[in-house]
């Protein structure tokens, strides 16, 4: 166990290089002067060629790149990426200042996901071929293919416009939350829904289900105490994956709801040509995403004692 | 979306394709989104005639709710909402099928030669193919948009590029377990070179996987496609697109709430309809689906 938990943090450090160099890459392919587009801002009109020369030289831009992937790289480890060029702050404050938006908004979302999904799926293995069956997985094909954007602005239609149940906009209190967590959650509630169906369909199938149905124990401990249990080990990965699509469904979802938060930032920041603030919201969605993939993993190995990591 | 197409007994053998395609008829959801998806094309080929209005005429006087002049209403510019919708099918239909292809193609070839190769070429190909997908969904298609620049074509490379390691993956993993076959080693022995090999002989045995994700993929490529245009990143403005059009609704929702709930709807159907194909397809291919049919 111990050794697996040290192979899976060592495996991790190449990804994490190559994600860095990726993001690095893309800020350096990217059309444009980065000082011309600084200055444009703060001294207006025209700018000297010097400088312009004076700031290259002080942003380090004029040397080789693969030095300059060095500085970034040592920065980044540092928990220092770079300054803003719209808001002419470090990048790290900033990203730090709105990630407990997104973080609350993911969780909100993955608890949607989870209070929806497990039931419905459930639901449906046990009543199999009826019309509850139908009903779920209806709704989860619905959940699959439904644009999430459109879900949220469908929720604003009807819950604060038609109904003043719930605020439109905004980031304040529990009330905001409720809308834009259903929406994000939603597709991922489809997704749990399918897979505990199909999970819990196949537990079912086992030999000691079917041992335990036979000493003549009623359908509902079986269920508790031999199927449910296995069944929900693949839902635990779904957990972490479902988790990055949260980070990343985050974007579409705060632009609906006018929320604060990195996904918002992202898009933000890529409208306003902000490239040190691109680069370093996306490496750290990346890397939360890594992360969170990297406990869910290790938490599976704990949770399932039949395999054996080397 | 994750997809996982496991097993196949796909081997493109005449009487095996007609088993298949009898059991996809009999499902039927494919059925069902097979017709939608035909409506769909026919619509996207026809646009022109069908529309009742120019779908980027403008007419400030004339801003309705659905009536039957106008089914779907019109938008704020009184251009005629049933017209754009049917327009932005033909956009929406070529985005999903062009994206589809730049990622089937390019994630094929790279899992192709990596599982056929091995060896440092393959560590290579998927330690890189496994840091693309440290950016979750539609972020990774982002920082192509903010390379490439916002616009529709532009679209289509990102969301193609987004779907690269997925395709890798897969087409790696059933290289595996081809290449070791008898029949392999038979062609290696008759001295095919590796190009061949690769294309003629093991290409067509783990295609099946392949088009079950292609398929899936259209849908979910017409919907980071379309949320992608309503960020403002992809299809510009005039272009009737659904996603870029359900965002110019957003700000007319407590006047106008038909200005984005129809396009959000035609998204909603056709992405419905290729995954019903998908999974139609899947389970066609799929022995162990099919038990639960």
């Amino acid at each position: 166990m111990f050794t697996y938990t040290v192979r899976r943090i060592t495996e991790l450090i190449p990804v994490l290089i190559i994600v860095s160099v990726i993001v690095f890459s893309v800020m350096h392919l990217l059309p444009g002067d980065p000082t011309e587009l600084m200055l444009a801002g703060a001294e207006g009109g025209a700018v000297s060629a010097e400088r312009l020369e004076e700031l290259r030289e002080v942003m380090g831009l004029n040397d080789p790149l693969y030095q300059q992937f060095g500085n970034f790289f040592v920065g980044a480890v540092q928990g220092d990426l770079g300054t803003s060029i719209r808001f002419r702050s470090p990048v790290t404050e900033i990203v730090l200042d709105r990630f407990p938006y997104t973080l609350r908004l993911s969780l909100a979302g993955l608890a949607v996901a989870m209070l929806i999904g497990v039931p419905l799926g459930t639901l449906a293995a046990i009543k199999r071929n009826t019309w509850l069956d139908s009903f779920s997985m209806a709704l989860s094909l619905i959940g699959v293919s439904m644009p999430i954007f459109w879900l949220g602005l469908l929720l604003i239609l009807v819950f604060a416009i038609n109904l003043r149940w719930l605020p439109t906009t905004g980031a304040g209190g529990v009330k905001a939350l409720i809308m834009p967590a259903f929406t994000l959650g939603f597709v991922s509630a489809a997704l749990v829904s399918r897979l505990i169906r199909s999970s819990l369909l196949e537990v079912l199938q086992e030999d000691y289900v079917r041992t335990a149905r036979s000493k003549g124990l009623t359908g509902r401990a079986v269920l508790v105490h031999h199927a449910f249990k296995n069944a929900l080990i693949p839902v635990v990965t779904i957990i972490g994956l479902q988790f990055g699509h949260m980070l990343a469904g985050a974007v579409v979802t705060e632009t609906v709801f006018s929320r604060p938060g990195l996904g918002r930032l992202v898009v933000n920041a890529i409208l306003w040509k902000d490239f040190p603030l691109v680069q370093g919201t996306v490496l750290f969605l990346a890397i939360m995403y890594v992360l969170v993939n990297l406990i869910v993993d290790i938490s599976y190995a704990w949770l399932d004692p039949r395999i054996h990591y080397g | 979306m994750q997809h996982s197409v496991t097993q196949d007994n796909y081997d493109g053998d005449a009487t095996t394709r007609r088993r298949l395609l009898r059991l996809f008829f009999r499902n039927r959801g494919a059925v069902i989104g097979l017709l939608v998806l035909f409506c769909w094309i026919v619509i996207a080929l026809f646009a022109p005639f069908f529309s009742p209005f120019n779908p980027i005429e403008i007419d400030f006087i004339g801003r309705v709710g659905p009536s039957w002049e106008h089914p779907f209403g019109t938008d704020r510019l009184g251009r005629d909402l049933l017209s754009r919708v049917f327009f932005g099918a033909r956009i929406s239909l070529l985005l999903g099928v062009i994206s589809v292809a730049i990622g089937l193609v390019s994630g094929t070839l790279l899992g192709l030669v990596a599982g056929y190769y091995g060896g440092r070429v393959e560590t290579v190909i998927m330690r890189f193919v496994d840091a693309l997908l440290a950016f979750p969904g539609i972020l990774l298609a982002l920082i192509v948009i903010a390379v490439l620049g916002p616009g529709l074509g532009n679209v289509m490379i990102a969301v193609g590029i987004s779907t690269i390691p997925e395709y890798a993956r897969l087409a790696r993993s059933k290289v595996l377990s081809v290449k070791e076959l008898p029949y392999i080693e038979a062609v290696k022995g008759l001295g095919s070179a590796g190009g061949r090999i690769m294309f003629r002989h093991i290409l067509p045995n783990i295609s099946g996987p392949l088009i079950v994700l292609s398929t899936l993929q259209v849908g979910n490529a017409i919907l980071v496609g379309s949320g992608l245009s309503f960020l403002g990143m992809g299809a510009q403005p005039p272009t009737p697109e659904w996603g870029l059009m359900t965002a110019e609704g957003r700000n007319f929702l407590n006047r106008a709430w038909w200005i984005s709930t129809f396009p959000g709807l035609a998204i909603l159907s056709a992405v419905m309809a290729m995954n019903l194909i998908g999974d139609g397809l899947r389970e066609a291919l799929d022995p162990r689906m099919k038990l639960d049919v």
